[in-house]
């Protein structure tokens, strides 16, 4: 068994070292990159890395280390692994190339609908969306007749149906990690109900009647759940469907795949997806959009950043799509969409659409003093006005440090 | 110590010893068993390993499901195995292992440490299954697999996704650290023991301050200055001024410097209970200072700077903060690569590949303690410890 | 494969095991352990100037490597932490329509919107403007006028609302009370092994010192592993008071399953310490107390722990610092909704979040009053150091 695995693993470093012909080119420059380290990333840069000479940094940290790594002259990467969320400060502080040339010479491939231009120019190239999305155990709502939920108070009808029947452990599950995952829970639902984060002054202004709806359907919420939500993050929310733990979750599309995976999942085929549900009557799906792609360092040679984008668009290619089709909702060509995919598109698609995830700089403040200030209103130390009020005063301090506020 | 040189008042009661050993029982239990269960999930698939049944993650139903198991054969091989490697090592290995000199000596259990976890491991994996293979068929019931047990994880880790580069990097990192930790503590330390001066003290207090500071807070200075440090450094250094970032050197020296304060109090009190008089009769023999340190005190000062090294080697080995910002991809330890599986986009898959990287990366830790613990108990004995 | 333990016949140390003897001296260990062992050189230095600059000299040469290593890199970013945080230095912003093309998955939808976006000079680079703000970032840090409210209504709620309070009880709490747990159960470990029969001893060492030596994130991991969710300690321990746990949704299970962990992983390090002690106390002296009719309790109370002294210091030293500046707890068991601790604040701080944004002075108040309160709280064995090395 183990030497079958370790030929197996033989002769695929070797296709690695003979199948630069799945590359169209042979690369000479030295191109390295620095990405998020997700399956879809995986993908993309084990394409990348058939055309030589390209070393691939995936990496937890990368967060941090960007944003400095991209303003360093030289730059230390020539290639960069963004998301609508990451890519600001790269924006921001101007360190990526426009790359409306290198499209014009080598993105033939691509679609109109992956090129990012901020102010008319090509900044990003966008290989995937993301969002979060209604997955549910089809085999539960059909055993008890249940219609898949549409707005969040038929989840609220739905959960008691399941946890009176009590098929599962927990009918529901969430992203609700403290930090950085509740905050994103929180941005949904406030979108879904109407909120604005900020007032036209710039001031905050989540301590709303949107805000406080929002943390009242989360806390509603939170009682069909297993009470450890507040450590529950994807992974914690996948491996709970895998182990038919859960019935329905407001999850990544980008984890669909994993549902069905033979080796981690005892749920094959029993999950499907749906649009994510709306928090109000005629509102958005209460969810945002993300996008993930590449993004080329200002501070090189021009010569490396052709070759880095001519090597991104190896990775980018549409062989690529058919070995990974199932890790990510595709906007690259080729992409089949699967029956996990439906829920995605159709959140992507609905009328009115959910909004982009709005990334700036106060955003990003704002983030981080939801995600920090939140779980006390989860642990009923605040109530939820007093929780918003203290989001707006970390926010309006944080803000006043960063030189966003006066 | 055996009974008969205990004077008849100290001897315990029987109830004292049941109780002494029923506590050490207790603890042993506490301190192995988190450890033995994760190198137990190690072993199976996601399913299994994460199960909430205990007896699921013992026996593995869904390994076994998926074809991945042992046998009773395998286990008596494996017995039979562990029983012989234990005994090569203990009459073979242990012997060859002495020599002259300290240096000498760690060198060669190093070899032979090496060498034996190479063949090791060439034993279990590859032998082994060729072994087994014949005699479970002739052996029809006993051949059949009844634990679930894979080892693909492992494969996945090493070769797959080519863990041993990590190892390399680790082993470079760590080596560095314990060589100029070492070199640098030993003569400050020394020099700090025999000087009683003010300043001396003032040193050592300050060092101790500096043990106190928050590494975050070190690291987050560290890093801009390391990924701008070929512009810093260019008016000095000009074209050949280095990116520090990534650099295995410049993160040796920040692990070096932090560790400092406390080696440089280790190795000090252990200096302290050399006598003096040892290198005052060498420097009346007209040695200078340093000649003394080097014929006098380095020949006796072995069992402190063991001591002190295994906890240099031990922060090095095992840190995660500051190899994980400082180093890219390309000189990545081990720690962060396994760090690396946990992020937020991980599946269950990766995380027991973590596992089994983790149990991977505390193997080595093992070997050292075995092979070093008598010098750890002898060389705190010694006094490296005195505050 | 473990080698077997004879703690007092190492070939390796012999020679020095002897001057160990004979610096402890037959009787009254205790003081004699306690004194340092005297400075020939010390005393005979300043009887002439030239002697004491040369000696001055070669103590450079030995000392200087160390000092510049720690200068460089530990006391350059601390001045650069206690400047920083006294100033805030932030981008010049000004605000611009922006339209921004994202892609939908048919078709893209743009947006023009007023964004806040940094200045760039005529090279490309962030303009930024720096401004000293003397302790403003400390009073942020602190709470500002929440932290004078609650403090002066005494509403200690209120106060522990706030993150640095919230953080400071816990790391206090939590370094206090794992001290006297790591102390105590490091020397019953070490006094039962001591106790145990010569042939345990090696693997009964040897699984002692395994939580110590684990890297600590992995340790953290498996311990969480089993209580976690359906960890198989919490099912059962449920089937147990055949009840429902959910040890991740108490804020004070999880403050109990971190201190648990740290005196899991110290305890080795109190307890190798200590066993090596024990094998100075002198016998004579054990001896002599039991001829007196000294009782076991009393040889612990009065000789034993006397003799231990220094270590004890050693050890309480070290934890701490160590406990004071927890940090992998809170990443380990995902504490942050429930507990945080002081070195955690810091480092929130100092993450930069999506948009790049990094409170930096912040930071750096919170490290220095982390700073202060370790060297408050290392005051009482500092001093006794100090007065030694008087005394010495």
């Amino acid at each position: 068994m183990l030497m079958k695995k370790l030929a197996l693993a033989g002769a695929v470093a070797m296709l690695g070292t003979t199948s630069a012909m799945a590359c169209a080119f042979q690369n000479e420059v030295e191109v390295k990159s620095l990405s998020a380290g997700f399956e879809a990333w995986k993908a993309v840069t084990d394409a990348m890395s058939e055309c030589g000479n390209v070393s691939a940094e995936l990496d937890q940290e990368f967060r941090t280390k960007q944003p400095a790594a991209f303003a360093a002259n030289p730059s230390l990467y020539a290639l960069g692994g963004v998301s609508n969320g990451t890519v600001t400060p790269l924006l921001n502080e101007g360190t990526i190339r426009p790359l409306d040339d290198l499209v014009e010479a080598y993105g033939q491939n691509l679609s109109p609908n992956q090129l990012i231009r901020i102010d008319g120019q090509i900044m990003a190239i966008a290989m995937m969306v993301n969002t979060q999305h209604m997955m549910y155990r089809t085999d539960i709502f059909e055993e008890l007749g249940l219609e898949v939920p549409t707005t969040y108070d038929e989840v609220l009808t739905a959960a008691a149906a399941i946890q009176e029947a009590g098929v599962v452990e927990y009918p529901l599950g969430a992203t609700m990690k403290s930090g950085w995952n509740l905050a994103q829970d929180f941005n949904n639902m406030f979108v879904g109900f109407g909120g604005d984060f900020y007032n036209d002054d710039s001031t905050p202004a989540v301590n709303s009647e949107a805000g406080v709806k929002a943390l009242e359907m989360m806390k509603a919420l939170t009682e069909y759940m297993d009470p450890e939500y507040l450590v529950s993050d994807s992974t914690y929310v996948q491996q709970q469907f895998q182990q038919g733990k859960i019935a329905m979750a407001n999850l990544w599309a980008s984890r669909g795949g994993a549902m069905n995976d033979e080796a981690e999942s005892s749920v094959v085929g029993k999950v499907g997806s749906a649009a994510a549900p709306l928090a109000m009557a005629g509102g958005v799906p209460a969810t945002t959009l993300w996008w993930d792609g590449i993004v080329v360092a200002k501070n090189i040679d021009d010569a490396t950043a052709e070759a880095a984008f001519r090597v991104a668009m190896e990775g980018l290619d549409s062989e690529m799509v058919q070995g990974a089709n199932d890790t990510a909702i595709w906007l690259v060509e080729g992409y089949q969409p699967s029956d996990m995919a439906q829920g995605a598109i159709a959140t992507a698609t609905a009328q009115p659409a959910p909004p982009s995830y709005p990334s700036t700089s106060q955003m990003g403040l704002m983030h981080t003093a939801l995600g920090n200030e939140l779980p006390s209103f989860f642990t009923g130390d605040r109530t939820a006005t007093e929780a918003l009020a203290a989001v707006e005063e970390a926010y309006s301090s944080a803000a006043k440090e960063a030189g966003l506020l006066q | 110590m055996s009974d008969a040189s205990i004077p008849r008042a100290m001897r315990q009661p029987f109830s004292l010893k049941l109780a002494s050993n029923a506590f050490l029982l207790v603890w042993l239990l506490l301190a192995a068993f988190p450890l033995v269960w994760v190198l137990l999930m190690s072993f199976k698939s996601p399913v299994d390993a994460f199960s909430s049944n205990a007896w699921e993650v013992i026996s593995g139903p869904r390994t076994l499901a998926d074809g991945a198991g042992i046998s009773i054969v395998d286990i008596v091989l494996f017995v039979v195995f562990a029983w012989g490697a234990i005994k090569a090592a203990t009459v073979w290995l242990m012997p060859m292992a002495t020599a002259e000199g300290t240096l000498q000596k760690i060198f060669n259990w190093a070899v032979i440490a090496l060498g034996f976890g190479v063949l090791a491991v060439i034993g279990l994996f590859f032998l082994l299954p060729v072994v087994a293979a014949p005699i479970e068929g002739l052996l029809g019931p006993l051949g059949q697999p009844i634990f679930g047990l894979t080892t693909q994880h492992y494969a996945a880790v090493w070769v797959e996704n080519a863990f041993y580069e990590n190892f390399r990097n680790s082993m470079v990192v760590t080596i560095g650290v314990v060589t100029v930790s070492l070199t640098v503590g030993t003569l400050a330390g020394y020099g700090l023991a025999r000087s009683g001066s003010t300043f001396a003290f003032w040193i050592l207090i300050i060092a101790l301050i500096f043990r106190a500071l928050p590494h975050s807070v070190l690291v987050a200075g560290y890093l801009p200055v390391f990924i701008n440090s070929a512009e810093l450094l260019s008016p000095i250094l000009g074209e050949n001024a280095p990116t520090l970032y990534g650099q295995p050197l410049a993160v040796i020296a920040v692990l070096v410097s932090i560790n400092q304060p406390f080696t440089i109090w280790m190795l000090r009190s252990f200096f302290q209970n050399i006598p003096v008089d040892l290198d005052e009769s060498a420097r009346v023999d007209g040695c200078t200072h340093f000649q003394a340190f080097r014929w006098v005190i380095m020949p006796v000062m072995w069992p402190g700077v063991i001591t002190t090294g295994l906890f240099s080697f031990l922060l090095a080995y095992n840190d995660f903060l500051v190899t994980s910002l400082l180093l890219d991809a390309s000189n990545q330890t081990m720690v962060p690569a396994i760090a690396g599986y946990f992020n937020r986009e991980t599946t269950t898959t990766d995380q027991v590949e973590a596992v089994a990287a983790a149990v991977s990366i505390t193997a080595p830790l093992f070997l050292l303690v075995m092979i070093f613990q008598r010098q750890i108990v002898s060389g705190l004995t010694a006094g490296a410890v005195k505050g | 494969m473990v080698p077997e333990f004879r703690a007092n016949s190492g070939e390796t140390f012999s020679a020095l095991h002897s001057y160990a003897r004979f610096l402890t001296g037959p009787t009254d260990i205790g003081v004699k352990l306690r004194d340092s062992p005297g400075f020939p050189m010390q005393r005979s230095r300043n009887t002439s100037g030239t002697e004491a600059s040369v000696k001055f000299k070669t103590f450079a040469m030995f000392v200087g490597p160390s000092v510049f290593l720690m200068l460089l890199f530990i006391a350059f970013p601390l001045v650069t932490v206690l400047v920083n945080s006294f100033q805030v230095t932030q981008p010049i912003f000004t605000t611009q329509e922006v339209e921004t093309c994202t892609p939908g998955f048919l078709q893209q939808t743009c947006v023009t919107e007023v964004k806040t976006i940094p200045v760039l000079d005529d090279d490309g680079n962030t303009v930024t403007r720096t401004e000293w703000v003397g302790f403003r970032s400390y009073a942020n840090v602190l709470g500002g006028e929440r932290a004078i409210a609650a403090l002066s209504g005494l509403d200690f709620g209120a106060l522990l609302q706030i993150d640095f309070w919230k953080a400071l009880r816990f790391t206090l709490t939590f370094t206090l009370i794992t001290l006297p747990l790591v102390l105590i159960v490091g020397l019953a470990i070490a006094v039962v092994v001591n106790n145990a029969s010569r042939a345990v001893k090696g693997p009964v060492i040897f699984v002692s010192l395994l939580p110590f030596i684990i890297t600590p994130v992995i340790g953290a991991l498996s311990i969480r592993w089993l209580f976690y969710g359906d960890g198989i300690v919490t099912v059962w321990l449920e089937a147990l008071w055949n009840t429902d746990l959910s040890v991740a949704a108490n804020g004070w299970a999880i403050e109990f399953l971190m201190m648990f962990y740290r005196v899991w992983h110290v305890a080795p390090f109190a307890f190798v310490i200590f066993y090596a002690g024990l094998q100075t106390v002198n016998q004579d002296t054990l001896e002599s107390a039991v001829i007196d009719g000294a009782s076991r309790w009393e040889r612990l109370r009065y000789v034993v722990i006397p003799h231990l002294m220094p270590l004890i210091v050693f050890i309480t030293l070290i934890h701490l610092m160590d406990a004071y500046r927890a940090f992998e707890e809170v990443i380990g068991f995902s504490s942050e909704s429930h507990r945080i601790t002081l070195q955690y604040l810091t480092y929130d701080y100092l993450t930069p979040d999506d948009a790049g944004n990094r409170a930096v002075s912040s930071a750096s108040a919170s490290a220095m009053l982390t700073m202060i309160g370790v060297v408050i709280l290392l005051a009482a064995p500092l001093r006794r150091t100090w007065r030694d090395h008087r005394g010495g």
